[in-house]
């Protein structure tokens, strides 16, 4: 025993000596976890080719990532799965009928442009997916718009492309029969792979919200914002409530809202701040929709409230513990009073 | 309403109250440190080739914030040098050969009807029998009940042991329920207060009915259950769940009205008081992965760590740490000759499994430090400036508010050394400080010379 002691080399370190089981890998699995049931319902309605848009996206975002690193001679940072939820995130919000080289092109922009050239994860200020979608948006605006028409429908209208049921709501002010509440609730509509069931991308909300993954903050003020706002000013040829259900269940908002906003680089981390920032998100998705060229405003909205997650957070800076509001206020007042006083 | 504070975590508990307290036989030589406690250090008041019997005081000092300290064992002094500390460092220390005979001191008389009924009394006894703060802090008990004379209203009783694997508090709550509510009842009295709280976490629950079935409120107690979750026991937090009272930055708990003093320290005064016994011993928690056979052990102080961890059938695997108290607070050890002292809860062997240590810890921005922290602190922008030396800015976060819980660095998914930085950087505070108050006093002893 006296001599096994002596050859045994202890570590030091300050507390906690105990950490929790869930890293970053396992944060980024749970992300992925989550999304499965908008790829589900993805398969469903537009066959198996979606498939392979997201795993050439993934397969090209990891790819994009080591080989910066490795070029940069930085330290291997795959293993995190980050790049693999920007490479699905990016490809859930491409048309169905996306060309292979599209999903490769944005991972690069996304990738190598917005997340590692300003650092790796956690240093990004833009939404790496978003900023890729917003630069192949921008690129190739033709291939971008065009949404397939789903299984569900395939009797139902002539052709091999239709427009989604938030181009309708905008453009026509009116809804075709087959764009019920039900179906865009469930997710037999056109639209971006990712972004059509509005049902499957709260399952996956519940479970990230469940594993404290993310907060409920960011969603639930992001969706309240744009209900309330669409309740309020309502819209032509709809009752308001309707008009509000529409909103709130076309477009990207549910993916954005759960899946986008909640990135962990490019949202507030304080609590009041993720609120406003929330908020801020649903205003200018409603602008947007009711003011802007495109007919969607979610990528837009989130990318520009991602640049003021920095000042957010610096205006949302909070009191430690023991310190009650009559205490701010008091060393307002002392603070006014001395100013008085210096003058 | 439930009671608890803001943030927090749920570590993994490890809890094995189901081991009954056992007894670990004293060692062949005890070390006893001469520093047991904050405050003054001990001198020593035997010299070498002395007999001594257990429970004999063998180091003292007069000074108020002190606490002296007493043989474990019955014995000879075999040596009066510096030994290694468990917090680190050489300590004086006094080491006995014990003789096996346990043969006791009559030093200390169990106090009389009367004197149990008079604070003076009790609080002379606590600092004849070296009471101290014994959830960890070994702040000098009887000083701190003497300071709180008049400004304290509430009493709490810390029973939340919240960190994992201990389980001292709630075996002695357990084993010796009559005899900790007798013990708090002299707290009370002592302080001068109407009411104790005793906040114990919902975790234990079969203490809490045991306690309750014996009337806890003929001795002036009202159990008070808190939720589950880590920090509970810290000083603030407990308040805080307990009277719903926030201590302000800077501010001592007597400040708002309540002192806090653990469970172990309550039954410290029991034993003091009622059986004339000093602290010699305590339930120390031993185990981790790289032990045989955990335990929770009646330990005497100044039994040495590798003693200990031969007493549990040695290590399965070769241990990488030894941790001192709970592992969301405790500190490492540096040597297996270091004892254990009165603040000893538990002793910890990790292997590397419990390390979770990553070589290039990336943040984030994840903010579930900012969630956790029961201090309302951002420590993800503490560390930030921390990382970036900026003094103006750290104060600006707050990071001297830090209690170094370690809640933030637990749930760290990016495993930052967060909890490590803030104590740095406090340390680096009071350097600064120092040298600020340093300079000027060279500063104003140069005008005096002119």
């Amino acid at each position: 025993m006296k001599e096994n002691k002596e050859r045994i080399v202890l570590d030091v370190a300050y507390q906690p000596q105990v950490r929790t089981n869930t890293d970053t890998r396992r944060i980024m699995l749970d992300v992925i976890i989550a999304l499965l049931p908008a790829v589900a319902v993805a398969v469903w309605q537009f066959g198996l080719y979606p498939l392979a848009v997201i795993a050439v996206s993934m397969v090209s975002a990891a790819f994009f990532e080591w080989a910066y690193r490795k070029l940069m001679k930085k330290t291997n940072t795959v293993g995190d799965l980050s790049a693999c939820v920007t490479g699905i995130l990016l490809a859930l919000t491409l048309p169905s009928t996306a060309p292979l080289y599209l999903p490769v092109i944005g991972s690069l922009f996304a990738i190598v442009v917005v997340k590692q050239l300003y650092g790796g994860i956690g240093k990004n200020f833009l939404n790496p997916a978003l900023a890729g979608r917003a630069f192949l948006l921008a690129s190739y605006a033709l291939v971008m718009g065009r949404y397939a028409v789903p299984n569900a429908l395939s009797g139902a209208v002539d052709g091999v492309t239709m427009a989604t049921p938030l181009a309708e709501l905008y453009d026509s002010h009116a809804m075709p029969v087959y764009y019920s509440l039900k179906s865009l609730f469930v997710g037999t509509i056109p639209g971006c792979i990712g972004e059509i069931s509005a049902a499957a991308l709260l399952l996956g909300g519940i479970y990230l919200i469940v594993r404290k993954v993310i907060s409920w903050r960011i969603p639930v003020s992001f969706i309240g914002t744009v209900a309330l706002l669409t309740l309020i000013f309502g819209g032509e040829g709809f009752s308001n409530v309707d008009w509000m259900l529409y909103n709130v269940l076309s477009g990207g908002l549910m993916l954005g809202a759960i899946f986008m906003a909640t990135d962990y680089a490019t949202s507030p981390v304080t609590l009041n701040g993720q609120l406003l920032f929330g908020v801020g998100c649903g205003a200018l998705t409603v602008l947007i929709r009711y003011f802007g060229g495109f007919p969607e405003g979610v990528s837009y909205a989130i990318l520009i409230m991602n640049l003021c997650s920095w000042a957010i957070d610096k205006a949302f800076h909070r009191h430690q513990f023991g310190v009650s509001r009559e205490d701010i206020a008091a060393a307002k007042q002392a603070r006014k009073a001395a100013k008085e006083a210096a003058k | 309403m439930s009671h608890t504070f803001k943030g927090g975590v749920h570590p993994n508990y490890m809890k094995a109250p189901e081991i009954p307290a056992t007894v670990i036989a004293p060692p062949a030589q005890v070390v006893i440190p001469m520093a047991q406690h904050i405050g003054a250090p001990c001198k020593p008041l035997v010299n070498v080739g002395d007999y001594v019997k257990m429970g004999q005081k063998i180091g003292e000092n007069p000074a108020p914030v002190s606490a002296p300290v007493h043989a474990s064992v019955s014995g000879k002094v075999v040596a009066i040098e510096p030994r290694p500390h468990p917090l680190g460092d050489m300590i004086m220390a006094v080491v006995i050969e014990n003789d096996y005979q346990d043969t006791p001191c009559e030093d200390l008389a169990p106090l009389t009807e009367e004197q149990l009924k008079d604070p003076d009394a009790i609080l002379d006894r606590m600092r004849e029998a070296g009471v101290v703060g014994m959830g960890g802090a070994m702040f000098p008990t009887a000083f701190k009940v003497r300071g709180g004379i008049g400004k304290v209203d509430k009493l709490i009783i810390n029973g939340a042991e919240c960190e994992p694997y201990l389980n001292g508090d709630h075996l002695t709550m357990l084993n010796f329920p009559q005899q900790l509510l007798r013990g708090i009842e002299l707290v009370r009295i002592a302080s001068g207060v109407e009411k104790a709280y005793y906040g114990i976490e919902k975790n234990k629950q079969d203490a809490i009915d045991l306690l309750n079935s014996l009337n806890p409120a003929q001795y002036g107690i009202e159990i008070v259950p808190e939720e589950v979750k880590y920090p509970q026991g810290g000083e603030k937090m407990q308040i805080k769940a307990v009277t719903g009272r926030e201590v302000k930055p800077g501010q001592l708990p007597a400040g708002v009205g309540c002192n806090v003093v653990s469970t172990r320290t309550a039954y410290a005064v029991y034993q003091a008081c009622y059986e004339g016994k000093p602290v010699i011993e305590r339930i120390v928690t031993v185990a981790g992965s790289a032990l045989k056979a955990p335990v929770n052990g009646l330990t005497r102080v100044g039994t040495p760590f590798g003693y200990l961890a031969e007493q549990c059938g040695g290590f399965v695997k070769p241990p990488r740490k030894i941790v001192l108290g709970g592992p969301m607070m405790g500190i490492c050890a540096t040597s297996f000759d270091a004892p254990t002292i009165k603040g000893t809860a538990g002793v910890l062997f990790f292997t590397e499994e419990e390390d979770k240590h990553v070589d290039n810890p990336t943040c984030i921005r994840c903010g579930k430090c900012i969630t956790v922290c029961p201090m309302n602190l951002e420590p993800v922008f503490m560390y930030m400036y921390y990382s970036k030396g900026d003094f103006a800015n750290m104060e600006k976060y707050h990071i001297t508010d830090c209690f170094e819980c370690g809640s933030c660095s637990y749930n760290c998914p990016a495993r930052m050394p967060l909890t490590h930085a803030f104590k740095t950087a406090k340390l680096m505070f009071q350097a600064k400080a120092a040298a600020e108050k340093a300079k000027a006093e060279a500063e104003a002893a140069k005008e005096a010379q002119k």
